[in-house]
């Protein structure tokens, strides 16, 4: 998926602003090629996503806890389209609970991201992320490579 | 002792009844026709006396005739013929008499018939020897001849009276004999009559007598196993009915009338009268149950509520059933008891449930807000910390950067405590599936997870082999995360940490609660270090929330770990126990029920 050619079409769908800064500093931070887009919330990802003409994310950040619309919600609507089939959505929040990692899994998630307690260590899981290869990521998925640690 | 057994036994006393009553009918009879026989014989004496008598009678008779005719042909005085002379009457009717007497006799009229030719003879010649007399011309010689012949007549006369006479006279003389013997014979069978009677009588009485005494005491029995059911009745709040299919009618206990809030017998007991009773909500219910009841005879378990008459609402469990009485009588019996504080209790209990339940779940689910809502804010301090450290820090003054990794340290702090919380908050909630889980393979897993602490402290740890155990798997794992971290936390300074693992025999000294505890029914698992230890005296303390012994800012624990580990082993049935020296290390002993 990382190509230098092509910069990485990176979605972040998050309520909190100071989580969108932290996010947009660290990857500025990364200096990898690259394009964010932020939202607000899930409503307003969906309106964008939906809109035919929009150009799509190859990975998309997902917060959970969001108002209008949840993550979970966006993560079924998403999967439940074949337009967006190639789209990798990485979870990314505070909770760490069994009952969302498993949810978030069984809908289809492709990894997920606890809400890291230091920049640094944001960079680093953002970093990873950007390097992994997805292909060999999905094919090998389970339940415990699902839960991203650095 | 035998013969009283037999004596009270009824049957055989019936049927030494019945035989009795035979012998002596059997008496009675041969007394009877011993009686009959008696009669006869005495019948038969009479009428040899009677024709005794008769023909005695005969005989002077004649006699008189005689002396009548004699002293005329001497005085030749007709006076002496006069009176009644030869007069067949009186005759006549003697041979009537005696032919009376012998009846079908056929040798007797016989021998009346001959006695009577003889008085016809005789009779001839009495009137002969009167035409002689009378005659002018009298034949002295013819006169005499005459006479003569008629002292013969009157002599054969008198041999064949007497001759009859005394064949009579041996008759009784017979008759007599036997007479004497029939009577012995009946006066035994009286006797015996009479004395078997009074056996029998006797017998009957004492038997009577012995039945009686049984019946007291029977009766003695009975009357205080219904006091005591009576008393037990109302002591344990309960009464009882009974209902006779056959005669329609009703039978309730004294406390049954109790229960409705009334004197015992305060109404007649029927149906009706009690359905005055039945909270008004469940009169219908309750009677369609019982009626149903009643035709297809099945058991019956009600619950209903009686409405007394002051108000006041009982709740009562009623249960019937169906037997047969000892006049085969179909009956239906149940017994009703008061449930009201049963009941209330259960309501209670219900009620204190519910409330606990809210309890708990609001305590969930402010243990959420507190580690995972709290966790939000402090991320994002965390965030800036990081950020500012980055970034800003060498604006600062020496004073200020102190300060800086205080804050650091604190917001660290409050991470690990929040997430201790939520770890706690989830094994006392605890969905709790029960797997077979390989300890050995858990704990590896466990020893893995924590790889980067223990390397750090270059801690050497020891797992032997340990057992499997049903258990919640992610449970298991904080159990043995939480004890080897514990270890790990606690160790001595600049000594390497070492732990073991491994599963231990239990002793039979063991005790647990003042319950002994054996190999056959735990696995024992011990999990010891050679850490600074503390007094056994804080043992208890170490597993209480919130409880930390070390407050010494080089030891990081929350309090919370331990009192995780005791809230699985209860979730596991099992229990935790340690043992620890102050600067020796901690033992600490894991019993998981087999």
């Amino acid at each position: 998926m990382t190509n230098n050619l092509t910069p990485l079409q990176i979605f972040l769908a998050d309520d909190d602003e100071d989580d969108r800064i932290f996010f947009s500093e660290a990857i500025e931070d990364i200096r990898m090629k690259n394009k964010l887009t932020l939202f607000n919330n899930g409503k307003d990802l969906m309106d964008y996503l939906l809109d035919s003409d929009a150009s799509l994310p190859d990975i998309l950040f997902l917060d959970l806890n969001m108002p209008y619309k949840n993550g979970l919600e966006c993560l079924k609507e998403i999967r439940a389209d074949n337009r967006f089939k190639d789209v990798s959505i990485a979870i990314y929040s505070t909770s760490s609970s069994e009952e969302d990692i498993e949810n978030t899994f069984i809908e289809g998630a492709n990894i997920y991201i606890k809400k890291p307690n230091d920049f640094s260590e944001l960079k680093k899981v953002i970093k990873g992320v950007f390097q992994m290869n997805w292909q060999f990521h999905i094919s090998g998925l389970n339940k415990e490579t699902f839960f991203f640690s650095i | 002792m035998k013969f009283f057994g037999l004596y009270k036994n009824t049957q055989v006393f019936k049927i030494a009844l019945i035989v009795a009553i035979v012998v002596i009918g059997y008496i009675a009879s041969v007394f009877y026709t011993q009686m009959q026989k008696l009669d006869t014989s005495v019948e038969l004496i009479a009428s040899s006396n009677k024709t005794q008598y008769e023909l005695e009678k005969l005989l002077s008779i004649m006699g008189n005739y005689e002396m009548s005719l004699r002293n005329y042909i001497i005085t030749q005085n007709e006076v002496y013929l006069e009176d009644r002379f030869l007069n067949r009457g009186e005759i006549e009717a003697c041979i009537k008499n005696l032919k009376k007497i012998a009846g079908n006799d056929s040798a007797k009229i016989k021998d009346i018939d001959s006695l009577k030719k003889l008085i016809d003879y005789r009779f001839k010649l009495f009137r002969d020897l009167l035409l002689i007399q009378k005659s002018p011309r009298k034949n002295t010689s013819e006169l005499y001849i005459k006479l003569l012949e008629s002292s013969s007549c009157t002599e054969s006369m008198h041999a064949f009276v007497y001759k009859r006479i005394n064949a009579e006279i041996s008759k009784i003389k017979r008759y007599n004999t036997n007479h004497q013997f029939e009577l012995n014979d009946s006066i035994i069978s009286a006797f015996l009559l009479v004395l078997l009677s009074l056996l029998i009588l006797l017998l009957s009485f004492n038997k009577m007598n012995v039945d009686i005494n049984e019946l007291k005491k029977t009766n003695d029995e009975l009357k205080f196993t219904n006091l005591s059911f009576k008393n037990a009745e109302q002591i344990a709040g309960f009464g009882h009915w009974k209902y006779n299919l056959v005669k329609n009618t009703y039978t309730f206990s004294d406390n049954f009338y109790r229960l409705m809030g009334v004197e015992p017998r305060a109404f007649e007991p029927s149906l009706e009268n009690v359905g005055k009773f039945l909270h008004p909500d469940d009169y219908n219910s309750v009677m369609e149950v019982h009626k149903q009841s009643l035709i297809d005879h099945q058991p019956t378990s009600i619950m209903l509520r009686y409405l007394l008459q002051d108000g006041t609402v009982k709740y009562i469990m009623s249960v019937g059933s169906f037997t047969r009485n000892s006049n085969g009588d179909l009956v239906k019996i149940g017994v009703n008891y008061d449930i009201t504080a049963q009941y209330k209790k259960t309501l209670e209990i219900e009620e204190s449930n519910k409330q606990l339940k809210t309890i708990n779940a609001e305590l969930e689910s402010f243990n959420n807000i507190v580690s995972h809502d709290l966790q939000e804010p402090l991320r994002k301090i965390q965030m800036f910390v990081s950020r500012l450290e980055e970034k800003e820090i060498d604006l600062l003054t020496p004073n200020g950067k102190e300060y800086f990794v205080k804050i650091r340290l604190a917001a660290n702090k409050m991470q690990t405590l929040l997430i201790d919380l939520l770890n706690y908050s989830r094994v006392a909630k605890g969905d709790k599936i029960f797997v077979k889980l390989n300890l050995k393979d858990l704990v590896e897993q466990c020893i893995q997870d924590l790889s980067v602490d223990i390397e750090e402290k270059k801690a050497e740890i020891e797992v032997m082999d340990l057992p499997e155990i049903n258990g919640i798997g992610f449970q298991m794992e904080q159990l043995f995360v939480n004890l080897i971290s514990n270890s790990l936390k606690y160790s001595k300074e600049n000594i390497p940490p070492k732990i073991s693992i491994k599963s231990e025999k239990i002793s039979g000294k063991e005790m647990y609660n003042s319950k002994i505890i054996s190999n056959t029914d735990y696995h024992k698992i011990v999990v010891s270090d050679n850490g600074i230890g503390f007094k056994q005296e804080y043992a208890d303390k170490v597993f209480q929330l919130f409880k930390r012994l070390e407050t010494d800012s080089k030891y990081t624990g929350t309090g919370i770990g331990l009192a995780i580990c005791k809230k699985i082993m209860e979730n596991h049935n099992g229990f935790i126990k340690v043992k620890s020296r102050p600067s020796v290390g901690t033992k600490f002993s894991l019993f998981f029920p087999k």
